[in-house]
């Protein structure tokens, strides 16, 4: 921590005369001294984010997250800075741009978006704070310097509750992660992006509706997010801002592609993956969401099916039991040999005391499932049904 | 290196609420006794019983037990009464699969045990803590409404595992209720 305040100082002292009136970044740019400096120092980070085991593997959803961010800049600012955007697993909504272009975006942030036109609002927003210069423009600014400094030694102490990857964040990371830019940066990068996006083709309509959406979801949850896209007045910020440029727009304009299956299709692993997570964590809502938005993609999925019929039978509110049963079902006439399926069916007739029919769907999971992990609880259970009970 | 963390501990002990530990170990008030191992250190703070030789980083020993009405610290997930052995551990390792803090969750080993005279479970998982280092973990316990006994080992993979897996095994063999219902 002292390394990292000494070497802010010094970077402070560097630059003490230096401008912030910095031109966005077009053919002719030119790194600075200093912005090499904070280049170097993106790279040390994210090196030991790269390390830690919190990136998300998926080549082909990198390629299309990729592919999507070169049709937002022209050729020329990639030849300047090489945009790469990257997946962390966590299941917070963030994502955070580094200077030296590389975008890191939270699985959770992507399972919870409908279109393609939503992620390119979020890569758009992102980006325009590289282009824009925002880091070394507010690194610059000496009039803020012992208010940076203490926002992050604040910021940066005490993060471990939120989890590994806010202790792994250096001090670029925190201020892209966390804090967030100034109001002005923000509100540019806003701007900036909607014309991005817009130009590109994208529908501008779905920029506001992204952040209506996690808007939503912060207040159902009300669960308290270390990061700057899960901060509801953040969030708010960027949906009034959104709402007012769609205004700005004329009405003929207010149409575009969303590429919507195709978006859906490219993250849908996520979108699985992500309900899991949050099936453990008892975000039964969310997970609910999430498996639903995974079958509109691939309904015939016996693994998704049985998965919200384990989100149900673990809810057990109201009519859950039914819905789970029925969707247990539905995954076995899809896949007869996914052995969950059974496993789950055969816990609810258990608990019902309905221990014929759960005796024989419990024996056929362990069939189709030799190795599983939880033979002996399973067993157990076998055996009391073999002992009597209703029919 | 051995030196340095008794060194390390040993100045922990001085400024913070350590205290040296062997023999049996009663509380009334949590209802249970068990027999802890020579030399090794308690944190003499807080509801959980927590001892270590080494560093509580590198090896600990835990025993908890919270009401199952109290919520958990990583899952939104709650006990219930009638939970069947299996659901008492899915609750458990879903906690701490969903501690952000830790990455890489594997679950090695899930079975049913009893212990006590209770159906309970005894799980065995790995992860990486946030400062990179494998740990690897063994979870016993069970419900004995209204309150969830947990006795918890964990210790980083290489070495520390090992070395003291037969000391928590001596512990949890020694584990009793003093009064059960």
């Amino acid at each position: 921590m002292r390394l990292i305040v000494l070497s802010l100082l010094f970077c402070f002292l560097v630059m003490g005369c230096a401008t912030t009136s910095l031109p966005p970044v077009t053919k002719d740019f030119k790194l600075e001294d200093d912005e090499k400096r904070l280049w170097l120092r993106s790279e040390e980070e994210q090196e030991v984010i790269n390390r830690s085991g919190v990136i998300y593997r998926g080549e082909e959803l990198e390629a299309y997250l990729n592919e999507i961010a070169e049709k937002l800049q022209p050729a020329e600012v990639f030849t300047h800075i090489p945009f790469k955007v990257v997946v962390i697993k966590n299941h917070h909504l963030n994502a955070f741009m580094y200077p030296n272009g590389v975008l890191y975006v939270h699985s959770g942030l992507l399972a919870r978006m409908d279109n393609e036109a939503q992620l390119a609002t979020l890569l758009a927003h992102e980006m325009t704070h590289a282009t824009h210069r925002h880091l070394i423009k507010q690194f610059r600014d000496t009039k803020n310097k012992t208010a940076f400094l203490a926002t992050i030694s604040v910021t940066t102490a005490g993060l471990g509750v939120y989890g590994s990857l806010a202790t792994l964040l250096g001090s670029i990371g925190t201020v892209a992660a966390i804090r967030g830019y100034s109001r002005e940066h923000e509100t540019e990068a806003d701007e900036e992006g909607f014309k991005l996006m817009a130009s590109s083709g994208y529908d501008p309509r779905e920029a506001s509706k992204l952040f209506t959406h996690l808007k939503k979801e912060l207040e159902e949850e009300k669960e308290k997010e270390p990061f700057f896209f899960g901060t509801h007045p953040r969030v708010v910020e960027r949906l009034e801002n959104y709402e007012t440029l769609l205004k700005t727009r004329p009405l003929e304009q207010q149409e575009g592609i969303l590429n919507t299956e195709i978006f859906l299709e490219k993250t849908s692993r996520i979108i699985l993956d992500n309900a899991r997570d949050d099936l453990r964590a008892g975000r039964f809502e969310i997970a609910e969401r999430g498996v639903k938005k995974y079958l509109i993609v691939k309904p015939e999925s016996a693994e998704a099916n049985c998965l919200l019929g384990d989100i149900y039978r673990q809810r057990a509110k109201g009519d859950d039991l039914a819905k789970a049963k029925a969707h247990y079902q539905k995954a076995i006439s899809i896949n007869s040999s996914y052995p969950d399926s059974y496993k789950g069916i055969g816990l609810i007739h258990y608990k019902q005391g309905e221990k014929t029919v759960a005796k024989q769907a419990l024996e056929l999971y362990l069939s189709l499932s030799p190795q599983a992990l939880d033979r002996t609880y399973i067993e157990g259970y076998i055996h009391q049904c073999k002992e009597g009970g209703k029919k | 290196m051995k030196k340095i963390l008794l060194f390390v501990l040993m100045l922990a002990v001085g400024c913070a609420p350590w205290v040296e530990v062997g023999g049996i170990y009663k509380t009334e008030s949590h209802n249970f006794s068990v027999e802890l191992p020579q030399g090794w250190m308690r944190w003499n703070q807080g509801d959980d019983l927590i001892i270590t030789r080494d560093g509580v980083l590198l090896q600990n020993i835990q025993v908890v037990r919270p009401n199952i009405k109290d919520p958990l610290k990583y899952t939104k997930k709650k006990f219930s009464n009638g939970m069947l052995p299996h659901e008492v551990a899915e609750i458990i390792l879903d906690d701490v699969a969903s501690n952000q803090a830790i990455l890489g969750f594997q679950l090695i080993e899930n079975t049913s045990i009893e212990i006590c005279g209770f159906s309970g479970f005894r799980a065995i998982y790995t992860y990486k803590n946030k400062g990179g280092l494998k740990i690897k973990s063994v979870y016993c316990g069970f419900m004995a409404d209204p309150w969830f006994y947990g006795l918890n080992y964990n210790a980083a993979e290489r070495y520390y595992f090992e070395k003291d897996i037969q000391t928590f095994e001596r512990v949890f063999k020694s584990f009793k209720l003093i009064k059960t219902a």
